[in-house]
């Protein structure tokens, strides 16, 4: 059978699901389906107005709207091809390597080259396609603002094609040359080498702000710093260099130059194309072979031949005795679920990049010294890494608490069928994770709170709030995984339900991360009110005595109270009543 | 028509197939036993074309499934003992796609399948979601699915994981059946009474090498063991266990 056959066949089959898909969306609640529609469009309008607003304002300097404009497109498309890549990687290694579908496919009788191509174009479909919904408001912000033609809308989506093509096509090639040729074993050790050598860096870097950071900032000044810093992102080499720039060719009416710049793009897209469909002749079914047969792969270094169990396991075990009221049932699922969760590659590798990410985040914290001195700016700031760090939590209990009750999956009856039920599997799974959101997060705010010299009072105030959050988001993100699962069904292990992110995506995953939103918002509304009343009541010079934040820690506490109570209530009730 | 010229896997240190050369002739039903962990899942995606091979090679009906894997694949069939299903289709439409897949035309497909569902007892599930139904039913359309191109050799694992008896006699019925027009079976169990029913000859492997291979008859001599299979089976890897034990 010839490729194009092949792919007729499958996209005639994926086109049926993808519609019976839609059509069971009846049968879901119709509040929960008018909630996640309300967010889509809600998303879509908040976001416009909140970058027209900024546009516009931008706009009252004259000169500096352009350059602030244009430069924050290079940026967003630098980052953006960045979490392309990555994005590309992880899903490839899912949908190339460990899909039951794949393996199905290469029994039949097409080309291995055949299988990868339309497995290559599932994961850049997958990887991306969350890049046209977040970026749409932007992208419609931009035109407004610089008053560009309804056709400007049609060349951007253009652009957008080749431009996803080259992170997929490098996320393709950066996995197939990591299976085919890298044991997970040492996979993992590189992985972890270079994110300890991060961290060494980042701890290097890591001081709070010197006294020339403290002073206020002239417009001019904080221009250099921002054109400065973001650099980077204005190399000519890079694609998201040639995407900007043709938009913004586009924008002002230089024809000639955008379609320049859309050429680069799209010629640098065939060229990653062919080299990575070309590589994969070669790399993807040996690749597929190793990855599903290297139980013993030697390599023949010794150093890395070595078997490497990062954490021990036996210390682990030795680590949960330390805390002797554990009774052995929950020690055990604690035990089995961080074991799970190290052995699959495709977890902790997102988990790794995840913290690169928040490391990124923490050492770009001290470019934002605009107007230090001024009060109402410290405690804006502060306010808005109270409101980052929240959302990265909700991100990271979304990614990764969420899925925890699905990916019990078919083995579900053995750990209810224990005398102790699924009732403490569950509480177990809220405990694990909001101990480990704690831990994670409470560092985070008070080493990011330092670094920006936020009071002590203040920055007791945030740890406080985001400790109570972690177990609030907790409570939803378990809560609503158990109340809404998406199981694998069957002997025939539902494309689904052995994939994590693609659990997330479903209809549970996304209801869970707005409920997530909702909730930072009145956590974080909450706290900023009082500050900003305070603020307000001393013409926004002096900050004064804010006592209303401590009405707001008692609301934030009893809000967490109820977001970890209500859904988890709910949640042992049901598996309470669970038919295995 | 299955031909295995000193296949051999080897994971490091590991040798889960070693060196196993078998020449299974055109309608001959084999059943290739062996303990858990004897490598039979392996020597299986190595004839699948899953895997591999760490060296030696294997042919399809005179395609090598590593040099010529499209032509080999034509002709095969292989079930594994966790097959694959797309959840969101009917059963109809699935043998439809499956049927397309192999080069079928549309009509050809609908009669064959109509003839699959009405051995498989499949009838009255053809246009249900394949997600509501049950383990069985889905092997049974598996297995059904498998058959639609009108294969010349299956590979089997597992096949009776989940069926009930009647539908555990209709798929031996009809693997027979296949077996006796000229199609040559590979079936890998674990249940030895299913060897002893159907299998022309039987393979046995223990740590990666066949140890005997033969009708059952043969192998019984073989064993010195004039009862059932089992004992037959359990005397020959016992054997082989003490032999490697004493190994140096």
């Amino acid at each position: 059978m010839n490729g194009l056959t092949f792919f007729r066949l499958l996209a005639g089959v994926n086109a049926r699901i993808i519609r019976r898909n839609i059509l069971a969306l009846r049968e879901k609640s119709f509040l929960m389906v008018s909630v996640i529609t309300l967010f889509v469009v809600g998303y879509w309008f908040a976001g416009y107005a909140v970058f027209y607003m900024g546009f516009h304002r931008l706009a009252e300097v004259p000169g500096l709207q352009v350059i602030v404009l244009d430069r924050m497109l290079y940026l967003f498309f630098a980052f953006l091809f960045l979490m392309l890549v990555f994005s590309n990687m992880i899903i490839g290694y899912s949908t190339l390597f460990k899909s039951q579908e794949t393996q199905w496919m290469l029994t039949l009788p097409v080309r291995s080259l055949d299988v990868f191509r339309w497995k290559l174009l599932e994961t850049t479909l997958l990887a991306s396609w969350a890049f046209l919904f977040l970026s749409a408001p932007l992208m419609a912000a931009y035109g407004n603002a610089r008053q560009v033609s309804p056709s400007f809308y049609l060349k951007v989506f253009l652009l957008f094609v080749p431009f996803t093509i080259i992170p997929a096509a490098l996320g393709s090639i950066g996995i197939l040359t990591v299976t085919r040729y890298l044991h997970r074993r040492v996979f993992k050790c590189a992985l972890f080498g270079i994110s300890a050598v991060g961290i060494v860096c980042g701890v290097a870097f890591l001081k709070p702000m010197q006294a020339e950071d403290l002073e206020p900032a002239q417009m001019v000044a904080s221009l250099q710093q921002l054109l400065h810093h973001s650099h980077m992102a204005v190399q000519p080499m890079l694609p998201s260099y040639w995407v900007a720039s043709s938009m913004i060719a586009w924008g002002e009416g230089s024809t000639g130059q955008g379609v320049f710049y859309f050429l680069v793009l799209l010629s640098n897209a065939m060229m990653a194309m062919l080299l990575c469909v070309t590589l994969s002749r070669h790399l993807y079914y040996d690749g597929w072979s190793r990855n599903h047969g290297q139980g013993d792969f030697q390599l023949g270094v010794p150093l890395l031949d070595k078997e490497i169990n990062l954490p021990r396991m036996a210390l682990l075990e030795r680590i949960m005795n330390l805390w002797p009221r554990l009774d052995h049932a929950t020690r055990a699922l604690m035990i089995k679920d961080i074991r799970v969760f190290w052995r699959d590659t495709s977890q902790w590798s997102q988990f790794v990049i995840f913290f690169g990410l928040l490391g990124l985040y923490v050492l770009n914290l001290r470019s934002v010294a605009y107007d230090w001195n001024n009060e109402y700016w410290a405690s804006f700031v502060s306010f808005l890494n109270l409101g980052a760090s929240s959302m990265t939590l909700a991100t990271l209990t979304t990614r990764f608490v969420f899925p925890q009750f699905s990916l019990e999956g078919k083995r579900l009856w053995m750990v209810g069928m224990v005398p102790y039920g699924l009732k403490r599997v569950l509480l177990e799974k809220f405990w694990l994770s909001s101990v480990c959101s704690a831990a994670i997060t409470v560092p985070l705010m008070l080493t990011s709170s330092w670094m920006l010299r936020i009071p002590g009072w203040l920055t007791l105030l945030f740890g406080s709030t985001v400790a109570v959050m972690s177990f609030g988001l907790c409570g939803i993100a378990v809560g609503i995984g158990a109340l809404f699962p998406n199981f694998s069904s069957g002997s025939t292990a539902n494309r689904r339900g052995d994939n994590p992110a693609r659990i997330v995506s479903g209809f549970g995953g996304t209801f869970c991360f707005i409920l997530s939103l909702v909730y930072i918002m009145l956590c974080v509304g909450s706290e900023v009110l009082p500050m900003y009343s305070s603020f307000a009541a001393n013409g926004f010079t002096d900050r004064g005595q804010p006592w209303g934040l401590v009405f707001s820690w008692i609301f934030v506490s009893l809000l967490s109270l109820a977001a970890t109570a209500i859904p988890m209530s709910l949640a042992l009730k049901k598996v309470e009543s669970l038919e295995i | 028509m299955i031909v295995m010229e000193h296949l051999t896997k080897s994971y490091g240190g590991l040798m889960a197939v070693n060196d196993l050369s078998l020449n299974i002739p055109q309608g001959q039903f084999f059943a290739f036993l062996g303990p858990n962990g004897a490598g039979k899942t392996t020597t299986i995606k190595l004839l699948a074309g899953l895997l591999k091979p760490t060296s030696g090679r294997a042919l399809i009906g005179g395609h090598d499934i590593q040099k010529d894997p499209v032509e080999a694949r034509r002709i095969l069939s292989f079930i594994p003992d966790m097959p694959f299903l797309y959840d969101k289709l009917e059963p109809m439409e699935f043998m439809l796609f499956v049927g397309q897949l192999y080069g079928m035309e549309r009509a050809e497909v609908a009669r064959a399948s109509d003839e699959l569902f009405d051995v498989f007892g499949l009838d009255e599930v053809r246009h249900q979601i394949i997600e509501n139904l049950s383990h069985g039913t889905r092997q049974r359309l598996v297995i059904a699915s498998a058959l639609l191109h009108q294969p010349k050799v299956i590979i089997i694992d597992e096949p009776m994981v989940g069926l009930d008896p009647r539908s555990a006699r209709v798929v031996k019925n009809v693997l027979k059946e296949r077996s006796r027009a000229g199609v040559t079976v590979f079936l890998s169990t674990h249940i030895l009474h299913i060897a002893e029913e159907l299998a022309d000859q039987v393979g046995i492997l223990n740590r990666g090498r066949l140890i005997a291979v033969g009708t059952i008859d043969e192998l019984r001599e073989v064993s010195g063991e004039k009862g059932e299979l089992e004992d037959a089976f359990l005397a020959l890897t016992r054997a082989q266990e003490e032999t490697t034990a004493k190994t140096p």
